[in-house]
């Protein structure tokens, strides 16, 4: 008993090593031809398990192993570290906001010209098509999801402020430029003493996103420091926030929901994924849907869209054919509509948008807004930008930092610009 | 007994001797050898190329990296934050793991229940703490504030002001580790006789005295060990600070690195901004700060020992000696004597 | 002999009992900390037995009825007794071989004397000073090549001898054990192995006690290592755990309700762990 503790120990522990291994070892990549197994990664909520299911029993011999990573920061240092190791799964998923960083390293993705993705080209809308398409020219993922952006409002807020809080109303106040946006807030921030917006990180990113060129121009330089139109849009920011526009609220704490719930501010920059976001928040700071927040079918500055996914093949992978094929299934406008269904997030296929749209299930969240029909109208004349290497840096840790000291009055317009300059020539080569 | 067969076995035993220190640690270099070491060579190469995290290995540039990270101003404020929260919970922490373990090392009833609380705040999940933290300190109506402001202070601004900040995530590793540390040190303070406790208060020594002169003095290599592990682990903090800050997700630290430790940034050059290359030179850097900082503890804590007690050691075992040789010579085995002892 | 040994040490075991009684002020103190300990499990169970909304109130303090309800939601959403199953594995196996490794290498490092034991010692422990973030690469692409990628394997194997165990038990083994006995042990003729069983284990039971706790403590709540290169169809508890959160809109009342019962175990865990924390050992032989 004792006298062999130590031996019985070191031999448990040795026998379920091996045995571990040897499991390991035979489980992957099966032993016959026929037999495929697919391996995938995806993050999020992507709704795909009952898809997957479906797909098995269509296609016998395939067999899925899927990995679902919690969040999308996670999901990316997860795909990072696999495309630094060479060990991606033979299908992943991409987020819009990696595909910069990506681009520079499209090479590890397959062409899937190659499997005929340019026969359905038209399925998507052009720019998410367009946003998957490398600067050679190869298109490396098949689009899955996006994020057309609407705007919440709070109907109560709107009110008090003597504002009509219906929906259609709001769409034709707000419709118009940013500057037209800012000045109906600062008409508001006027009347009630209330913040407008709730920080200018988002207002920011969706000011961005809107230009033809972003942070780098189309050749893929970088084009900050003397990019006059940028400096436009962030005077016109400054100035909002100087006014009292922005209500200075930690991006995605919101005190904990509360300022969703208490007025704080009265409207909120909405992508379609964003909807459940606002419903977790507004519950978490004591509300619900009697709290009053509605969404409106316009954007100012026209078409934006925040985030979405690609599905990629590996170029590591071993059964590219299949992968492509499994990926392409997947996107396809009919289960495009079943994933919509089972995650909530909008699809990127016309087709899947239209059925959506003819649909148009009331959100009762939002007052019972279409938000399928609503977001389908906003898919349209999305830009398409070139996004540099460095694009998210810039975002997150250049103009974040910056924007907040903006927004907490720590400095004025210039100085914020200033430190955006000094951080992006310290952070960015 | 022919002298061929005593000589072999004398030249097993010799081999017993010699050898089986080798064999008994080699479990963990053969180990460390085979998945230990390669990340090891790894990253010290890597620190020494121009390497993008995507594009992979570029060219030789000897000690560029280190240049570049030495001469970047956010490395060395990601550095004296890290020291300012090391040194806002290592101390405390210690301290508290001290005075938990000499509390709980008592005869007290529920001894096991007492215990195994301490431990509590460890296994709680990592989504519980960074909510309950989160809502802590909120800067409008946080519990922290609401306390601050009943004895007449303003709001403190926990997540925007550079002090604030590194109290906060100290609490936050305190609060995690302390229970932890307070049952390592329980349990060498568990080992020390309790007749050196009997006799010192036979001779009138009052409970700190006991606790000064004798505890911490016994459990001194455990005490080094706490010192060392806490040093190694509170220059390495990630996590903490890592969830504290939910608005920027580009691993910062805060809107303006108030909060970034070194690991966070080693973090933020790797994953962020991609370049492989230099997070390993930091890493490495890390390594040799950590190194020179646990040498300095160490030597520090090693002052902790009384002559006076070496003495009163010595002879508390010689009388363990003279006790197991008695009970040898009245027939009874060694070994038999010590699990008989220990199943007390 | 052994009587008037014993004696003086009976009368002073009276006083003893004085000396180790303790206060008030003593079980104050214990039960201020057990409330700042217990309280975060507490509010994750009070949210896990209510809703969404129950996350949102500022002190919480009375569970709702629906844990079980909530409870039930984790087990459709994810497979948690197979992750459940697999953490067991996993923590089970790295504890047993940690304990039984430290141990072993620990009591050579404290104990015996052999050529390079300082340096070599001095190694160990500068190893636990590397920052291990970067190594995932690495030792990711150690596993491909081994093709564990997947595997519980690759979980397992690289923390199957841990510095930390090697240097707690050194530590807490060069104190504890008097050289004078296992000198008294070789004289009686015993070999290394048998003067290791004899003489080191029965001392080093709390420390093996606290060490293997704390190793399956770690190893079932490490979370990054395992979602890099495990799968979702073989997962560990806190991977399968963290696919409730993987929303756009999350219901915490059903995460904290998964939290809780991955944690039932650690909990059944304390309890034997704790018995083994038994004062003086070695001052029992004196006493005998």
């Amino acid at each position: 008993m004792r006298l062999s503790r130590p031996a019985a120990a070191t031999a448990i522990a040795s026998a379920a090593v091996l045995s571990l291994a040897l499991t390991g070892c035979s489980a992957s990549g099966g032993g016959g031809d026929d037999e495929i197994t697919l391996s995938i990664t995806t993050f999020g909520t992507f709704g795909y398990e009952d898809l997957y299911a479906e797909y098995e029993e269509l296609n016998p011999n395939i067999t899925i192993e899927a990995t679902n990573i919690d969040t999308g920061g996670n999901a990316r240092t997860d795909a990072f570290t696999k495309i630094a190791s060479g060990g991606l799964t033979d299908i992943v998923a991409l987020e819009e906001g990696w595909l910069g960083a990506i681009m520079e390293v499209s090479d590890n993705f397959v062409d899937l010209r190659d499997y005929g993705i340019e026969d359905r080209a038209t399925d998507w809308v052009d720019w998410k098509y367009a946003q998957g398409t490398d600067p050679a020219g190869r298109v490396i993922g098949y689009g899955t999801d996006i994020g057309p952006e609407g705007i919440c409002y709070n109907g109560p807020a709107l009110e008090a402020a003597g504002l009509s809080s219906d929906r259609a109303d709001v769409a034709t106040l707000l419709d118009g430029d940013w500057e037209h946006f800012f000045e109906v807030g600062q008409a508001y921030t006027d009347t009630t003493g209330k913040a407008w917006f709730d920080h200018s990180g988002f207002v920011w990113n969706a000011m961005v996103n809107q230009l033809d060129e972003g942070y780098y121009t189309s050749d893929g330089d970088l084009n900050v420091e003397g990019n006059s139109e940028l400096r436009e849009r962030f005077d016109l920011l400054a100035g909002a926030v100087a006014g009292g526009q922005s209500a200075a609220q930690a991006a995605w704490d919101w005190n904990g929901g509360k300022s969703f719930v208490d007025g704080t501010f009265a409207v909120f920059m909405c992508p379609g994924w964003m909807l459940g976001v606002v419903k977790e928040k507004v519950e978490a700071g004591g509300g619900d849907a009697s709290t009053g927040w509605d969404f409106a079918d316009v954007f100012p500055g026209g078409a934006a869209n925040w985030g979405g996914a690609f599905l990629s093949v590996a170029a590591t992978s071993e059964h590219p054919e299949e992968a492509a094929a499994l990926s392409d299934w997947l996107t396809q406008p009919e289960q495009q509509v079943k994933q919509s269904a089972a995650a909530g997030n909008f699809p990127s296929t016309i087709a899947a948008q239209e059925t959506l749209s003819s649909e148009a299930t009331p959100n009762e969240f939002f007052n019972g807004a279409p938000t399928g029909a609503i977001l389908a109208g906003r898919a349209e004349g999305v830009v398409a930008q070139f996004k540099g290497p460095d694009d998210s840096l810039i975002q997150e840790n250049v103009f974040g930092p910056a924007l907040q000291a903006l927004d907490r009055k720590e400095t004025d317009g210039e100085g914020a610009w200033q430190q955006a300059i000094t951080l992006l020539n310290d952070l960015v080569e | 007994m022919s002298t061929t067969s005593l000589t072999l076995r004398q030249r097993l035993s010799r081999l017993d001797v010699k050898a089986s220190p080798y064999a008994y640690i080699a479990p963990f270099f053969v180990l460390f050898g085979i998945v230990g070491l390669f990340p090891l060579v790894y990253t010290f190469v890597v620190s020494f190329n121009d390497w993008d995290l995507l594009k992979g290995p570029g060219e030789w540039v000897g000690l560029e990296n280190y240049v570049n990270v030495l001469t970047d101003r956010f490395f060395w404020n990601s550095l004296g934050n890290t020291l300012s929260i090391f040194f806002l919970s290592a101390v405390p922490q210690l301290f508290f793991a001290l005075v938990i373990a000499a509390v709980l090392d008592q005869n007290l009833k529920g001894r096991t229940f007492w215990r195994m609380s301490v431990l509590l705040p460890y296994v709680v999940s990592p989504v519980a703490v960074t909510l309950i933290f989160s809502s802590v300190f909120n800067e409008q109506d946080g519990l922290a504030n609401n306390l601050v402001n009943l004895i007449g202070i303003a709001d403190i601004q926990w997540k925007h002001d550079v002090a604030a900040s590194h109290l906060a995530i100290a609490t936050m590793v305190n609060y995690r580790w302390t229970g932890y540390n307070a049952l390592i040190l329980l349990a060498a303070m568990q080992a020390v006789p309790r007749d050196l406790y009997e006799s010192a208060a036979l001779d009138g020594a009052g409970p700190i005295r006991r606790f000064v002169s004798i505890t911490i003095p016994s459990i001194r290599p455990t005490l080094i060990f706490v010192v060392i592990t806490s040093t190694i682990g509170g220059l390495q903090i990630f996590t903490e600070p890592r969830l504290f800050d939910v608005s920027n997700a580009g691993g910062i630290g805060g809107s303006d690195r108030q909060f970034q430790t070194a690991v966070l940034y080693l973090w933020e050059m790797a994953f962020f901004r991609r370049d492989f290359g230099e997070a390993s030179a930091i890493a490495w850097l890390l390594f040799l700060l950590i190194v020179g900082f646990a040498l300095l503890n160490f030597l520090v804590s090693r002052r902790i020992a009384s002559t006076e007690l070496r003495s009163a050691q010595r002879k508390a075992s010689r009388a363990l000696l003279e006790n197991s040789r008695a009970v040898r010579l009245s027939g009874r085995i060694t070994a038999g004597a010590v699990e008989s002892r220990s199943d007390r | 002999m052994t009587a008037t040994a014993s004696r003086p040490v009976a009368r002073a075991s009276k006083r003893g009992l004085r000396i180790d009684r303790p206060g008030f002020l003593t079980y104050g103190l214990l039960a201020a900390f057990l409330i700042g300990s217990t309280y975060p499990l507490w509010w994750s169970f009070v949210v896990a037995s209510g809703s969404n909304a129950t996350r949102g109130e500022t002190l919480p303090l009375i569970p709702g009825g629906n844990f079980l309800a909530n409870a039930s939601k984790v087990l459709d959403a994810i497979p948690f007794w197979q992750a459940l199953l697999n953490s067991v594995i996993v923590s089970g196996a790295i504890t047993i071989s940690v304990v039984a490794f430290a141990t072993l290498a620990g009591y050579s490092f404290a104990k015996l004397r052999f050529k390079g034991r300082d340096g070599l010692m001095l190694f160990v422990v500068a190893t636990l000073a590397i920052p291990t973030q970067l190594g995932v690469i690495p030792l990711f692409i150690l596993m491909k090549e081994l093709g564990w990628t997947g595997t519980l394997g690759a979980v397992i194997v690289p923390t199957l001898v841990t510095a930390f165990g090697v240097f707690f038990m050194r530590q807490y083994l060069v104190e504890v054990i008097p050289d004078e006995l296992i000198e008294a042990a070789r004289m009686d003729g015993a070999g290394q192995f048998r003067t290791f069983l004899t003489v080191a284990i029965p001392a080093a039971r709390p420390a093996m006690a606290i060490l293997g706790l704390f190793t399956f403590m770690t190893a079932w709540t490490d979370f990054f290592w395992p979602m890099i290169v495990l799968r979702s169809t073989n997962p560990t508890v806190q991977t399968a755990l963290s696919q409730l959160q993987s929303g756009y809109y999350v219901d915490y009342s059903i995460v904290l309700a998964g939290a809780i019962l991955a944690t039932i175990p650690l909990l059944v865990l304390f309890v034997i762990a704790g018995r083994q924390l038994i004062a003086g050992i070695m001052a029992g032989a004196v006493k005998g």
